[in-house]
C-alpha cells in the first residue's frame, strides 16, 4: 500500500469516527492534505491549558499540554508513544477545555525531555489508522529517506526534466581554468564534479530530448554539503529531476563532439528508483 | 567516659557499615540507570542529544557552542544535525537553559535541514535573555550560501532573521560582543569575492548585524587563495586579533602556508582596520608567526577517518590583550601524519615565541581550540589518534604550558562507526572561558560506556550503560553513531 493512500485512509476514517468537522468529503480531502504536510499526528486528550510538558517550552496562552492517546504518524527519530505528554502550540486556544478530544496535525518544534509541536490542524475526535513511521531525520546511510509525495510534486514542479533513463557512462569532469589563470577555488566542499551520461527512455516532463541523452553532472565527494546528492553509477536505472546545471560553473559540455547542456541532479529526491514510476506519473497526472 | 566513647565510635561504625554503605550502592544504581558515573566529579560532560531523539542515529559531528556570558546558564550548541521532522524545515540549534545540564533542540536556523557549517556567538542579550545569537550559516542545497543572522529569543520559535547574505564564500567563524552601543561581531570567511586572492576576510558589525563591512586581511600574494580557516579573537579592551592560513602554494596535496596574525586596537572601527601589526621582513600588514610551513589537504580520510587541512585557533586573554596564544597544525616530523604547535605572543603580537610552546607540540592530533580565562590560565582543547582511538584532551596552564593539567575527556573507538560523510569529527571542535569554567563541546562515537569517557558522562538520550547500546526509548535498538558532547571543566586556580 502507498502512503498516500495510506494518509488519504487515515483521514476517510477520520472523517467516519464521528468528529464534529470531519463529516463532507470536503474535510476529508482537507484532512488527507493536512497529513501529507504534517510530520506528527496523534490523538490525544487535552489536560492543561496554558500550559508546557517540559521545561524547555516557553509557556504562553496558546500552549497546551496533551496525553497521547494513540500515534498515527511520526519521524523515526523521534521518540513519542502513547501516554506521553505532549506540548502543542495551537492556532486557537479557546477551542480546546480540558478533556478535550483531538487528532492533531503538527510540525516538530522542540525536542527535548519531551516534545513540543506546533499545530497545523486538528479534528476534534480519536483517530483510527496505522501507524505511519517516517524517515525524516535519519541518517543519509541508514534507511533510504523517503520523500512525501508534497515535496515530489513541489520537485517535479521545479524541475525542467523528469525523465526515465538509464546511466551508459560515468567519468570525472574536469573544470575549465578561469580565463585569469588563476586556479579554482580549493575548499572543503569541493564537489569533485563528475559526468553521468543517461540514455533518456521516456520524458515524463519537458520537451524533446535531442539525441535521446543527456549530461548529467554531480558532486562525487562525501563532503557534508553533497551528502544527500545522488551520486550516479553506470547501468543505474531511475527516474532523474533535472535541472539546468548552473552550480558547477560551466552549463555546458560536450556531447558526442557537440557542445550541449548539461544538468544536474543534487537534492534529495531528484534520483529515484524504477519501483516508483507509478507514483511519479500519478504525481504528474495530478499536479 | 572512654568506654561509652568507645561503643558510641563502634555504633557509628556498625551505622555505617549497616546503612551508609548499602545506601551508596542503592545511590550508584540509581546513578547507573540515569546514565551518570557513580562518583560525578566536578567535570561535566554531557551527550547533547535529547531524550525525545533517542531514536536518531546521524552523524552529528562539527560542533560549536555559544554562551550568553551575562546569564550562563543559557547556551546555544549546533552540529551537523538534520531537522529530525522535515526534509524542508530549517535545521536545528540545541539550547541549554540550565548551564548544560539538559539541551534541546529547537529548529531556528535560516538553513533548510541541515547546514553545511555553522557557527555562532551571544552578545549581551539587550533584546531577551536568551538573545542574542548571531550565527553564520552555509547552506548548501544547490550553491554554497553564507547567512549571517540573529535571534532574540533562542528558545522560541521564530527562524533565525537573516540580516546578510552572500555567496561564495566557506567557513564562517563568528565571535561577538555586547557593548552599550550594540553587539560588534566579527565573522572569519575565505572570501572569493576578494580580488587577488585575498581571500582570507572579516566581516565586521558593529550595529548588531544590522550593516556588515567585508575586510580582506590578506596582504600578500597567494597561491589563489587563503586557507579556509580565518578565525577572530576579542578582548574586552576592544584589541581584536585575527589569524588565518597565508597559502603561498598549493599543489593539491599541501598547502605551503604562512600562520598570519593582524591585530586592530579600535574594535576594527576605523576606515583601515586590522593594520596595527607589520611583519618586519616586509612591512605589510600582518605578523607571519610561521613561515612556509606544509600543511597536508586532503578531502579524503587522512586521519583516521577524518581528513584534514586547515586546523587554527586563536585565543586572547580577555583582560590582558597583550597576551595571545595561537595552535596550527601541519605536517610536523616525519612519520606524523598532522601535528599540532602552540606559539604566544606577550606583546601584542609583535613577536612570538620562537618554537613550541614546552609540550604543546602534540602529533596526530587535530580540532584544537584555544580558550584563555579571567585569571590568565589557557585552555588547548583537541583530539589525538592514539591506538586507534580518538582522545579528547583539555589541558589547563597558567604559566605558558611549563606545567600543564591534562584531562582527558573522552576516549572512543576512532574506526567505529563508519563515517558517513565528512568531516567524521568536524573541521573544528571549540572551548570556551566564561567564570571559573571552561565550556566546549566536542564530537565523538556515542557508544553508553564510562570507560570511554574518564570523568564521567550524562546521557539525556536512551541508553544502557550496562550492555552498552542505545535504544530509542521503546526498547528498540539504535546504532552508535557520533553524537556532540557539552564538558565543563574549571578552570585551575
Amino acid at each position: 500500500m502507498k502512503i498516500s493512500s495510506l494518509f488519504l485512509g487515515a483521514g476517510l476514517l477520520l472523517a467516519v469516527c464521528g468528529c464534529t468537522n470531519a463529516a463532507t468529503p470536503q474535510a476529508a480531502t482537507d484532512q488527507a492534505a493536512l497529513m501529507g504536510k504534517a510530520s506528527i499526528v496523534f490523538s490525544g486528550t487535552v489536560s492543561q491549558l496554558a500550559a508546557t510538558s517540559f521545561a524547555d517550552v516557553p509557556k504562553s496562552t496558546q500552549t497546551i499540554v496533551v496525553h497521547v492517546d494513540s500515534i498515527v504518524k511520526k519521524p523515526a527519530a523521534v521518540s513519542l508513544k502513547r501516554g506521553d505528554s505532549v506540548t502543542v502550540e495551537v492556532k486557537d486556544a479557546s477551542a480546546f477545555q480540558e478533556g478535550t478530544q483531538a487528532t492533531f496535525y503538527t510540525d516538530g518544534w522542540i525536542f527535548g525531555s519531551g516534545v513540543a509541536v506546533k499545530e497545523l490542524g486538528h479534528v476534534m475526535g480519536a483517530a483510527v489508522g496505522p501507524v505511519h513511521v517516517t524517515t525524516a531525520g535519519q541518517n543519509p546511510q541508514g534507511t533510504p529517506e523517503q520523500i512525501s509525495d508534497q515535496e515530489l510534486r513541489e520537485r517535479m514542479n521545479t524541475s525542467d526534466y523528469v525523465v526515465v533513463g538509464r546511466v551508459t557512462d560515468v567519468r570525472k569532469w574536469n573544470a575549465p581554468k578561469s580565463k585569469s589563470g588563476a586556479p579554482l577555488h580549493v575548499t572543503e566542499h569541493d564537489a569533485d564534479w563528475h559526468e553521468a551520461v543517461v540514455e533518456v527512455q521516456s520524458v515524463l516532463k519537458g520537451g524533446k530530448v535531442k539525441g535521446n541523452k543527456v549530461i548529467v553532472r554531480f558532486p562525487s565527494r562525501n563532503d557534508v554539503a553533497w551528502v544527500r546528492s545522488p551520486k550516479f553509477t553506470k547501468n543505474q536505472r531511475g527516474i532523474f529531476c533535472l535541472n539546468r546545471g548552473q552550480t558547477s560553473g560551466a552549463p555546458t559540455t560536450t556531447v558526442s563532439g557537440q557542445q550541449g547542456n548539461v544538468y544536474t541532479c543534487l537534492g534529495h529526491g531528484d534520483a529515484l528508483p524504477m519501483s516508483e514510476e507509478a507514483r511519479v506519473r500519478a504525481l504528474l497526472k495530478n499536479p | 567516659m572512654k568506654a561509652v566513647a568507645s561503643r558510641l565510635r563502634f555504633s557509628s561504625l556498625l551505622f555505617a557499615v549497616l546503612l551508609v554503605v548499602p545506601l551508596s550502592v542503592i545511590m550508584a544504581r540509581f546513578l547507573i540507570a540515569c546514565g551518570q558515573s557513580p562518583d560525578p566529579p566536578s567535570i561535566k560532560v554531557v551527550n547533547l542529544i535529547p531524550a525525545s531523539l533517542s531514536g536518531e542515529s546521524n552523524q552529528d559531528s562539527e560542533p560549536f557552542l555559544a554562551i550568553q556570558n551575562e546569564n550562563p546558564q543559557v547556551m546555544v550548541a549546533s552540529a551537523f544535525t538534520p531537522n529530525p521532522f522535515s526534509m524542508t524545515g530549517n535545521a536545528p540549534v540545541y539550547v541549554s537553559q540550565d548551564s548544560g545540564q539538559s539541551w534541546a533542540l529547537n529548529a531556528i536556523t535560516p538553513v533548510q535541514r541541515m547546514t553545511c557549517d555553522i557557527t555562532h556567538a551571544m552578545a549581551t542579550g539587550e533584546n531577551h535573555p536568551r538573545g542574542d545569537l548571531h550565527a553564520g550559516t552555509l547552506a548548501c542545497a544547490s550553491a554554497i550560501t553564507l547567512d549571517e543572522s540573529e535571534s532574540n529569543d533562542v528558545a522560541s520559535s521564530a527562524a533565525m532573521n537573516v540580516q546578510s547574505t552572500r555567496g561564495n564564500v566557506d567557513q564562517p567563524f563568528v565571535r561577538a560582543m555586547g557593548v552599550s552601543s550594540g553587539d560588534r561581531i566579527y565573522v572569519g570567511v575565505n572570501d572569493f569575492n576578494q580580488a587577488n586572492g585575498h581571500t582570507a576576510t572579516i566581516d565586521v558589525s558593529v550595529d548588531g548585524g544590522a550593516t556588515y563591512r567585508s575586510i580582506p586581511i590578506e596582504a600578500r600574494k597567494t597561491a589563489g587563495q587563503d586557507g579556509p580557516s580565518v578565525r577572530p579573537a576579542l578582548a574586552s579592551d576592544g584589541t581584536v586579533y585575527a589569524a588565518f592560513f597565508g597559502w603561498r602554494k598549493f599543489d593539491g596535496k599541501t598547502a605551503t602556508s604562512d600562520v598570519v596574525v593582524v591585530r586592530d586596537d579600535a574594535a576594527a572601527t576605523g576606515t583601515n582596520p586590522f593594520r596595527a601589526l607589520k611583519d618586519p621582513s616586509d612591512k605589510l600588514p600582518g605578523r607571519v608567526v610561521v613561515k612556509n610551513v606544509a600543511i597536508p589537504w586532503s578531502n579524503a580520510p587522512a586521519l583516521g577517518q577524518e581528513r584534514i587541512g586547515s586546523t587554527l585557533s586563536i585565543a586572547v586573554d580577555p583582560n590582558r590583550s597583550a597576551i595571545v596564544y595561537v595552535s596550527w597544525a601541519d605536517k610536523g616530523n616525519k612519520g606524523d601524519i598532522y601535528t599540532l604547535h602552540v606559539r604566544r605572543s606577550t606583546d601584542r603580537g609583535v613577536t612570538w615565541s620562537k618554537t613550541d610552546l614546552p609540550g604543546a607540540t602534540i602529533h596526530n592530533a587535530t580540532n584544537v581550540s584555544l580558550a584563555i580565562a579571567n585569571n590568565g590560565v589557557v585552555g588547548f582543547l583537541y583530539q589525538q589518534l592514539s591506538a586507534r582511538r580518538w582522545v579528547t584532551h583539555l589541558v589547563q596552564s597558567h604559566d605558558g604550558f611549563t606545567t600543564a593539567r591534562d584531562v582527558v575527556l573522552a576516549t572512543v573507538p576512532a574506526d567505529q562507526p563508519v563515517g558517513q560523510f565528512l568531516p567524521y569529527l568536524g573541521d573544528y571542535d571549540y572551548l570556551l572561558a566564561v567564570g571559573n569554567e571552561f565550556r566546549g563541546v566536542f564530537c565523538a562515537n556515542n557508544t553508553p560506556d564510562f570507560a570511554n569517557f574518564p570523568q564521567g558522562v550524562t546521557f539525556q538520550r536512551a541508553a544502557d550503560f550496562s550492555a552498552k547500546t542505545l535504544n530509542d526509548g521503546a526498547g528498540n535498538l539504535v546504532p552508535i553513531s557520533i553524537d556532540p558532547f557539552y564538558f565543563s571543566v574549571p578552570v585551575m586556580p
